[in-house]
């Protein structure tokens, strides 16, 4: 959001990571660039690395070679937690919310950094504790309402629909007041109208928060309509990188993803 | 005598083979940690002890109806408990719950049937010694000894050379690609059920022989579960080496150092080992996929 | 000044008429709560596993009993310094082997438990050895115990309904999520160990306080197999359904004098039971409310042509 970062050096830069399974190269000398404000789309059939991808941004997997560098920082290797609190916000293929907790906590847990209370403060119920939390159940309901979930804040999050847990793993994200968004398929099993919805939640999200997005998505149309650059992944190589329409006409692409069908 | 302190670890480290390798199979199917595992073997030994004092059948015949009754139980707890456990989707915590509260089950059941008298087989082996190189071994746990090894060559053999292994092999891997490909997953896990209650039926019975019977004897089951830590977890050969690494070392710090600190070493040396390659011995990391 | 609070007890239990059979009852019950709860917020609330924590208790005990009787320290700052003594060890343990997966961060807390109490069995000059430690000042009366086990549920309840309760649940929930939103994994853990081992320690005191002798094999494995149990029945996930299920395990045998050999027989058909038929017991997620409660009674006089309001929904 409105932090001091200097708008015009990549929000993200990957520069020739490497990673391995065994002998699989899940990700071969991979580079990357997204300018502030971008939407930036990642193809590629299953299994061309792009999950791995994201993993290694996020510090899940170290990359054994390659640099990433997020706001002109260097993350590389960063753990998980500290990659999060530094203002990358992600969501899973398969969700992964805290199923058993209530909608609203799940949002408040994701702003914890904003808790800044200590234990006697708990304790004691503190003015200092209330406001605070306060403060957390009013940032966790703002991003609810965006979402379109405010009036189904008591339900536990296992409990809703499909789409609607989407959503809420997306405000979740923004709790953490994200630079950068990773979306990892979210129109995975949605059909196209639900999708176009998507399409357009994505681009609100974009603007009300004033973010950059990177998108793992295999809707082409959702691509298309959403992407301002996207990057074609095969067996862990990148294909092609450019404009959805210049990837689209890419023969190298073709040959290897869209086969023809778009 | 150290060559003689050897022998008797080593043979020790079989019977906890025997355990460690059921336990590890069941581990590497399921994920989790059987905390009942032990208490099959002390069910077999109480059969044999039926079946070889209170009814007048010869100790053979005794030891298999007690090695047949560890993998009845062994089959019947997967059956009636840890399946309908599985099938409600929890973690698999809720498993080792259930099996903690099966261990205690039949630990008081025995203690209810057969009081905390300390039992024993009917045969005089325990006391016996031959001279092997200016060593007094123990026969007992020379018989004991040779009986795991041809066991555990056994069960080597099933897992690594027969269709019911590959299957094994298979669901330890992947449960859900074994299902597509035809794989009986429940049959498979049953069957892995029976044969680890054989084998800890036979440990059970070669531990009777060379201590006693007693309702908490199936407290050595922890010693199966560290045994197989010690070798990481899941893997057979990783079990067996384990098992046999825990016996020597237990049975050397006994006789070196304090019985009482047996147990004090053998976690310490767990530690370490776990510290310096947190998978164990002989596992493998395995990265979490997110 | 222990003399001046234990007469006090000894006027309140007079004047309600309460036998000093039932305030043994009592205190059982308030060290078995304090160790509960302790247990709840780590597998309840963390779904993490441990076996040590009688080893936590034993520490707990020991420090207490040998600070009030060697160093006459007064009992109220040997119970929290014994406390603490147990919540040190939990960090520097937990520091070590919570970075183990599952399975071997549970096989390190059983070691660990049972080294704690070979060493205390070993180191006779301090400790007893396993003749025990005897002559420890009866500080634990009812009234003390139940302040403190108040005491302990208020800051249990605090500690949960904050920040800290909801990382913890969040670990408990989905790990890689909870990194994933910037919650340390490893510290939210081990502040639940720590926490958790605080507890134990902070019912080993009193158990010292009121047993006035203590021994090495009272804090066995079974012992911590009892705390897990009871925390099973109780309810994962519930602070209340803890409390509730150590006020049964402890009650009810003693109502049922007569079943006394079949009691552990029937903790472990209990807690097989409901981790088949209803994993989260008799609290599961849920804290108790009285109005639900008053609800779930009224449906059951309707008959059952209603559901009941108190059934929320499973977890799965």
């Amino acid at each position: 959001m409105s932090k001091n970062v200097d708008k015009t050096i990549p929000v993200l830069e990957m520069q020739g990571v490497d990673k391995h399974f065994g002998g699989v190269h899940a990700i071969d000398n991979f580079s990357v660039q997204i300018k502030h404000g971008q939407i930036h789309g990642l193809i590629g059939p299953n299994g061309a690395g792009k999950t791995t991808i994201f993993n290694n941004i996020t510090g899940i997997y170290v990359p054994e070679m390659g640099k990433i560098l997020f706001n002109g920082q260097d993350i590389t290797g960063t753990p998980p937690h500290r990659v999060a609190q530094l203002g990358i916000g992600r969501t899973f293929q398969n969700i992964r919310l805290f199923a058993n907790l209530p909608v609203l906590e799940n949002v408040i847990i994701a702003a914890n950094k904003d808790a800044t209370y200590g234990f006697m403060d708990a304790l004691l119920k503190t003015p200092k504790y209330k406001e605070r939390e306060k403060a957390l159940e009013e940032k966790a309901m703002g991003l609810l309402k965006v979402v379109g979930l405010a009036d189904k804040t008591k339900e536990l999050a296992g409990s809703l629909p499909y789409g609607h847990q989407r959503k809420l793993e997306i405000a979740r994200a923004m709790a953490l007041d994200p630079d950068l968004l990773l979306l990892d398929e979210p129109a995975a099993g949605m059909n196209t109208e639900e999708s176009l919805d998507l399409v357009n939640f994505v681009r609100e999200i974009r603007d009300t928060f004033d973010i950059t997005i990177l998108m793992i998505e295999h809707h082409m149309d959702v691509v298309s309509s959403l992407c301002d650059y996207c990057t074609v992944l095969n067996f862990g190589k990148t294909i092609a990188v450019g404009t959805p329409a210049e990837v689209k006409a890419d023969p190298e692409v073709i040959k290897a993803y869209l086969g023809g069908t778009v | 005598m150290f060559f003689q302190q050897l022998i008797t670890g080593i043979s020790v480290g079989g019977i906890y083979a025997l355990l460690a390798t059921g336990y590890s199979l069941i581990y590497s199917l399921l994920d989790f940690s059987n905390w009942s595992h032990g208490e099959f073997a002390m069910v077999g030994a109480y059969i044999a002890i039926v079946f070889s004092t209170m009814l007048p059948f010869p100790f053979l015949v005794a030891a298999m109806i007690g090695v047949a009754g560890g993998a009845l139980v062994s089959w019947l707890t997967e059956k009636v408990v840890y399946r309908r456990i599985r099938s409600t989707g929890g973690p698999n915590m809720f498993l080792m719950i259930g099996a903690m509260g099966l261990s205690s089950v039949f630990q008081q059941a025995a203690n209810l049937i057969f009081t905390g008298q300390y039992r024993s087989y009917p045969f005089k082996l325990p006391v016996s010694t031959i001279k092997i190189a200016g060593a007094y071994i123990g026969v007992l746990d020379l018989i004991s000894l040779i009986i795991t090894a041809i066991i555990l060559i056994f069960l080597m053999y099933i897992i690594n050379k027969t269709q019911f292994g590959l299957n094994v092999r298979g669901i330890a891997c992947n449960q859900w690609g074994a299902k597509i490909l035809g794989v009986k997953v429940d049959s498979c896990i049953s069957k892995v059920f029976i044969l680890a209650g054989c084998l800890a039926g036979v440990a059970g019975i070669l531990y009777g022989a060379k201590y006693n019977v007693w309702p908490t004897m199936g407290n050595i089951g922890l010693k199966a579960f560290i045994s197989s830590v010690l070798g990481g977890l899941g893997s057979v050969p990783g079990a067996i080496l384990g098992a046999v690494l825990l016996g020597i070392i237990e049975t050397l710090v006994s006789a070196y150092v304090s019985s009482s600190l047996r147990d004090f070493f053998s976690f310490a040396l767990l530690i370490v080992i776990l510290l310096v390659k947190p998978s164990g011995l002989l596992g493998v990391d395995v990265q979490d996929k997110a | 000044m222990l003399s001046v609070f234990n007469s006090i007890n000894n006027a309140f239990c007079n004047t309600l008429g309460i036998s000093s059979y039932m305030q043994g009852v009592v205190v059982l019950m308030c060290i078995n709560i304090i160790a509960v709860l302790g247990m709840s917020v780590l597998t309840g609330f963390t779904r993490l596993f441990s076996f040590g924590n009688a080893g936590f208790m034993s520490i707990g005990a020991y420090a207490a009993a040998i600070l009030t009787v060697r160093y006459n320290v007064n009992f109220l700052v040997a119970i929290i310094l014994g406390a603490l003594a147990a919540g040190f060890v939990a960090f520097c343990l937990g520091s070590i082997t919570l970075r183990l997966k599952g399975d071997y961060f549970l096989i390190t807390c059983l070691g660990f438990g049972e080294c704690v109490r070979v060493l205390f069995n070993w180191t006779k000059n301090l400790t007893g050895g396993s003749a025990g430690f005897p002559g420890i000042p009866a500080y634990s009366n009812m009234l003390f115990s139940v302040v403190c086990t108040i005491l302990a549920f208020f800051i249990a309840w605090r500690f949960i309904h904050s920040k800290y309760g909801r990382n913890l649940t969040s670990i408990r929930e989905n790990e890689v999520a909870a990194q994933a939103v910037g919650i340390n994994a490893f510290r939210t853990k081990r502040l639940s160990f720590v926490f958790s081992a605080i507890y134990a320690g902070w019912a080993g005191a009193i158990y010292a306080g009121y047993l006035m002798y203590i021994v090495p094999s009272a804090f066995n494995l079974g012992k911590s197999c009892e705390l897990i149990t009871t925390t099973v029945i109780g309810g994962l996930g519930s602070l209340t359904g803890s409390v509730l299920g150590a006020i049964l395990v402890t009650v009810l045998p003693e109502v049922f004098r007569s079943m006394a050999n079949y009691r552990m027989l029937l903790y472990g058909i209990a807690v097989v039971l409901v981790i088949m038929f209803k994993p989260t017991g008799l609290y599961g997620y849920k804290e108790f409310s009285l109005k639900r409660t008053i609800a779930w009674f009224k449906n059951l006089g309707k008959g059952k042509d209603k559901p009941a309001a108190a059934e929320g929904k499973e977890d799965k």
